[in-house]
């Protein structure tokens, strides 16, 4: 046989073992067309193999060569076929492994909401220069009251609206006393004692557990935390003021958020506002905030002609619930790992 | 403060957008609460509303509808009309009818009363009892009315007594009695005590001042002359007084926040006039005051230059003036070049200073006008060390799968009691219980987080991992002393004491704790005998571990093991380093050997671990606890195998066969002679 005849006759073979293959749609089909082209005895491939003996022995390199890429063009066409027509069950895979099966989880704890909202406001605010301050919880009157400008006759500092601590003096269950110490009732303390221990400029936030007697429910909570911010330098205005309540609360909230200044009462600044925030379209109420008082800088030994300041304070648990729509306060304070495990 | 929209008309010309007027005063200081129509209130007449407005504590002059119109007339920049009352005074001269003695000036810095003779006791006229009506105030007769009336007018308390029922005709400003007991017009009885001011006639108390009425002198349908009281009583004496008898009224609620103390004159001239006109009766002659005599104001200097200092905004001299003049401040001095000087009116007793012109000023020029682009310079800040070290505990815990709890930091005696590891000193107390039964500061987070892991699985069967970082308050010296607070991270968990102690080696390897984690057994009830232990860095305590005893457990409901641990986070902070320092590693390899020794029961793992670190030396890069083993059969009595890895390693030098065996036959000498361990084979 001429290497020509050889050759043409491979690729006919090749062509129609493909075709026949390619459109084999039933096992049955598929072992047929398995049989009459690969089959160990009389397979067509079988079979023109041993036809390469009658090829010139010159040209039976070229012959083989042929030969083994259109053996393996057929082998490739059965595989295929075969494992088209089992849907690949047949490919050794494990039939009991079920990758849909849900994954095996670490045991990964949960950080407090509280917490997730403290960083986020400390970064914020770290982003605008202010540092983080901390100071104690059980106050004295002078660092509570005096300092912060609220006369012993001013009812902020009523017993009734403090923890003030006992002493064997009252005794433990004498109530309604204005004690030596109390629980503080803002984190304005920390003010006064930073300002005490350094001179302008002063950017710091404080912030922390604060306590006031209310009776538990959905919106009241006995202890709450505080985020209070205080700017003091030779020229900060109320102007200052309303940027950095808008720059915070567009960077909390997200977009543009509209903010305004309602008067309203402190002790410790003047003049004193209320500020909220334009909310999904209501005017949401944030928290005070103010011009130091110049009383204040007086008690801290600085000067109010020399230097001025602002002063802010924002419940923690209010912007925590509102940005992950909690609805009970006493939730965070449960322990309850059907809540903690929620953030 | 309810006003009412009639009301409020008789002073002022009200704008027709009432909404608008409602948001102009929130955004001036009355806060809008809240407004009922006569739909919602039938007890409004059909033209009128009631308005509720917030007044702030240092706003007594608002506590009046006068107060609230003159709010109304700056901002809208229009007339305030005040009535100016007049008397017909008879010919009997008030104090041949009557005689005060003013024996408490610290309660009572002005005491005043005048005499209407010969009224007729009866309804008032329908106007002031719709008037009063529309604010939620009970009509009464036409002289406890008119009180009623001029006090919601002007803010003024009132009282009229029967002339008839004072003892001797004699009003005495004194201090209550010990014990003393009166009837109120509520017709219950208070006990008083020195520290509270009455105003009394010659035998006993008739009034608690400025708080409430006696029932004994009350003006009832027979009476026919009555005293008028008006007076200024201290916010802080009414306050005490009004909480200590839990006897709130609109009267102690005014003095608590200061009432103008010229007003007063006014105010009794107004009643009396009032009283007049619908219960006949004629005005004693002159009015008893025990100080008619009112300190000047100091006057206030308000410089143009301090408005743009505190504000960032410029506001022209002529709208300065115009607010601060239409408030009720006297100028002798208008603002010429740059500053002006102002007395404040006798009702703004929080108006003292150039900072309070400013914030009156600010107020009705309006917040709305001060801008929000005016940024601070930029300036560095800093983490602090005490937040990054927190947020690797956390990152180390919640990985060790723990969750934050968040406790109260006031608990139970219960609580209290049950576990004290870091001092003896009793716990400070709070006066009043901030949760029910919890008045005891917290010296350990420890009995909280046990209340929350058995609560968890009372109420879900979840056994809750958590961890808290909180303050304790650990008790100074003496009683005066504010508290040691020492931030603390406290941990609950599951498991055996291991578990919980590989959390806490990981928490230190992650900080970066230069000494070596020590134990030391300490006994304590409540916990596992000898499974409680105190932690320490070095020489420094750290803190405790321990398993919780069966008993205790029982008592919290809970089931399996519970290990607790406390730690100091400034012990841990004294000793970390957060910023990790790079150890070169040997380019050497490394050879591994395992060896197994029998030793006595008594011998601990940091005596083995020691002996084989000194036996060694720096060639030593790592010993590895593996298990322990008891045969008694094999081994006798109190004997244990413990096999251990040691990786052996030099930094010099590729360490041979041989070099290692030399290592592993000092260790096994040291073994030997140190601990009488024996090496298997």
């Amino acid at each position: 046989m001429s290497l020509q005849n050889f050759l043409s006759a491979l690729d006919a073979l090749q062509s129609e073992a493909i075709a026949t293959l390619d459109s084999a749609s039933d096992p049955e089909a598929f072992e047929a067309a398995r049989v009459k082209y690969v089959g160990q005895k009389k397979g067509a491939l079988k079979d023109i193999q041993k036809q390469m003996g009658s090829v010139a022995a010159g040209d039976r390199k070229s012959a083989g060569m042929r030969l083994n890429e259109v053996k393996q063009a057929i082998e490739k066409a059965v595989a295929e076929a075969q494992s088209r027509l089992s849907g690949g069950g047949d490919s050794g895979a494990d039939p009991t492994f079920d990758p849909t099966l849900p994954g095996v989880r670490p045991k990964i704890g949960h950080i407090h909401p509280i917490t997730q909202t403290i960083t986020h406001l400390t970064e914020i605010m770290g982003r605008m220069g202010f540092e983080a301050a901390e100071g104690p919880e059980v106050e004295d009157p002078h660092h509570n009251f005096v300092a912060l400008n609220i006369p012993e006759d001013h009812p902020a500092r009523d017993p009734l609206d403090n923890f003030y601590l006992a002493t064997a003096a009252t005794g433990t269950e004498k109530q309604n006393v204005e004690g030596t110490r109390l629980l503080r009732s803002q984190t304005s303390t920390v003010q006064i004692r930073v300002m005490a221990n350094r001179k302008p400029p002063v950017r710091v936030i404080s912030l922390g557990r604060v306590y006031r007697p209310d009776d538990p429910d959905a919106t009241h909570f006995p202890m709450f935390h505080q985020m209070e911010g205080l700017l003091v330098d030779t020229h900060v205005t109320m102007a200052n003021l309303k940027t950095v309540l808008r720059v915070f609360a567009t960077n909390y909230l997200g977009g543009d958020v509209e903010i305004r200044f309602r008067p309203s009462f402190f002790p410790f600044t003047e003049p004193s506002v209320e500020v909220d925030f334009l909310w999904d379209g209501n005017w949401i109420e944030f928290g005070g905030a103010g011009m130091v008082d110049p009383n204040v800088f007086r008690a801290v030994g600085y000067d109010p002609e020399e230097v001025s300041g602002f002063a802010f304070g924002l419940g923690v648990e209010r912007l925590c619930m509102r940005r992950h729509g909690i609805k009970d306060i006493r939730d965070l304070y449960s322990g309850d790992m059907r809540f903690l495990s929620q953030f | 403060m309810l006003v009412s929209w009639k009301w409020l008309s008789r002073y002022v010309d009200l704008p027709t957008d009432r909404e608008e007027l409602e948001t102009r005063l929130s955004l001036s200081g009355l806060n809008h609460e809240g407004t009922e129509t006569p739909s919602e209130n039938p007890a409004l007449a059909a033209d009128d509303v009631c308005i509720d407005l917030e007044v702030t504590s240092n706003r007594g002059d608002c506590l009046g509808h006068i107060g609230v119109a003159r709010e109304i007339a700056v901002l809208y920049d229009t007339e305030l009309r005040v009535p100016s009352p007049t008397l017909e005074e008879s010919k009997t001269d008030v104090t041949s009818l009557l005689s005060v003695v003013n024996e408490f000036t610290e309660a009572c810095p002005r005491y005043t009363a005048r005499v209407i003779q010969g009224v007729k006791v009866g309804p008032s006229p329908q106007w002031m009892q719709d008037a009063l009506t529309s604010v939620g105030i009970g009509v009464v007769n036409n002289v406890v009315d008119a009180t009623n009336y001029v006090l919601m007018e002007c803010g003024q308390p009132l009282h009229a007594f029967d002339h008839a029922k004072i003892a001797d005709q004699k009003i005495v400003v004194r201090p209550a009695g010990e014990k003393e007991v009166i009837t109120a017009i509520d017709h219950r009885q208070y006990e008083l005590d020195p520290s509270m001011c009455v105003i009394a006639d010659a035998q006993s108390a008739s009034a608690v001042a400025g708080v409430m009425g006696g029932a004994d002198s009350e003006v009832t349908e027979s009476t026919k002359d009555i005293v008028i009281e008006a007076a200024v009583f201290t916010p802080l004496s009414v306050r005490r007084t009004a909480r200590k008898l839990k006897l709130h009224s609109p009267s102690s609620f005014r003095f608590e926040r200061r009432v103008d103390p010229v007003g007063v004159e006014w105010a009794s001239r107004r009643v009396c006039q009032l009283i007049v006109e619908s219960a006949g009766g004629t005005v004693a002659k002159g009015i008893i005051d025990t100080a008619p005599e009112i300190d000047p104001r100091e006057p206030i200097v308000l410089r143009l230059s301090q408005l743009e200092r505190i504000l960032g905004i410029t506001i022209g001299a002529d709208e300065v003036d115009r607010i601060l003049t239409s408030l009720g401040c006297d100028s002798d001095a208008k603002i010429s070049s740059g500053s002006g000087s102002y007395n404040a009116p006798s009702w703004r007793h929080d108006l003292t200073r150039e900072a309070d012109l400013i914030e009156e000023v600010a107020r009705i020029h309006g917040y709305d006008k001060i801008p929000e682009d005016s940024p601070i310079p930029v300036a560095p800040s800093s983490k602090r060390t005490f937040d990054s070290a927190t947020e690797k505990i956390r990152g180390v815990l919640t990985a060790a799968g723990l969750s934050e709890a968040m406790t109260p930091s006031v608990v139970t005696k219960k609580l209290d009691t049950s576990l004290s590891p870091w001092t003896e000193r009793p716990a400070l107390s709070t006066q009043t219980a901030m949760l029910k039964g919890a008045k005891r500061l917290r010296r350990t987070l420890l009995p909280s987080l046990i209340e929350a892991r058995a609560n968890n699985w009372a109420s879900a069967s979840v056994e809750a991992d958590l961890f808290e970082i909180a303050h304790l308050y650990l008790p100074g010296e003496t009683e005066d002393d504010l508290p040691e607070e020492l931030y603390a991270v406290s941990l609950v968990c599951g498991g055996d004491f291991f578990a919980a102690k590989g959390i806490i080696e990981s928490l230190c390897d992650r900080l970066g704790t230069r000494q070596s984690l020590s134990v030391a057994p300490v006994d304590s009830p409540g916990f596992v005998a000898g499974q409680l232990v105190q932690l320490s860095l070095g020489e420094t305590s750290l803190g405790y571990l321990g398993v919780v005893a069966p008993k205790t457990l029982k008592q919290w409901k809970l089931s399996g093991n519970v290990v607790v641990a406390e730690l100091s986070i400034a012990a841990l902070l004294a000793d970390a380093e957060l910023v990790p320092q790079q150890q070169i590693v040997s380019m050497f390899p490394s050879v591994e050997r395992d060896l197994n020794f029998v030793m006595s029961e008594s011998v601990r793992w940091n005596e083995l671990e020691n002996v084989v670190r000194s036996a060694v030396g720096d060639q030593l890069k790592s010993v590895t606890y593996r298990e322990t083993y008891r045969d008694p059969k094999k081994d006798g009595k109190d004997r244990k195998r413990v096999l251990l890895s040691m990786q052996l390693q030099s930094d010099q030098t590729t360490l041979s066969g041989d070099d290692a065996d030399a290592l592993v036959q000092s260790v096994i000498g040291a073994c030997k002679k140190k601990l009488d361990a024996e090496l298997l084979g």
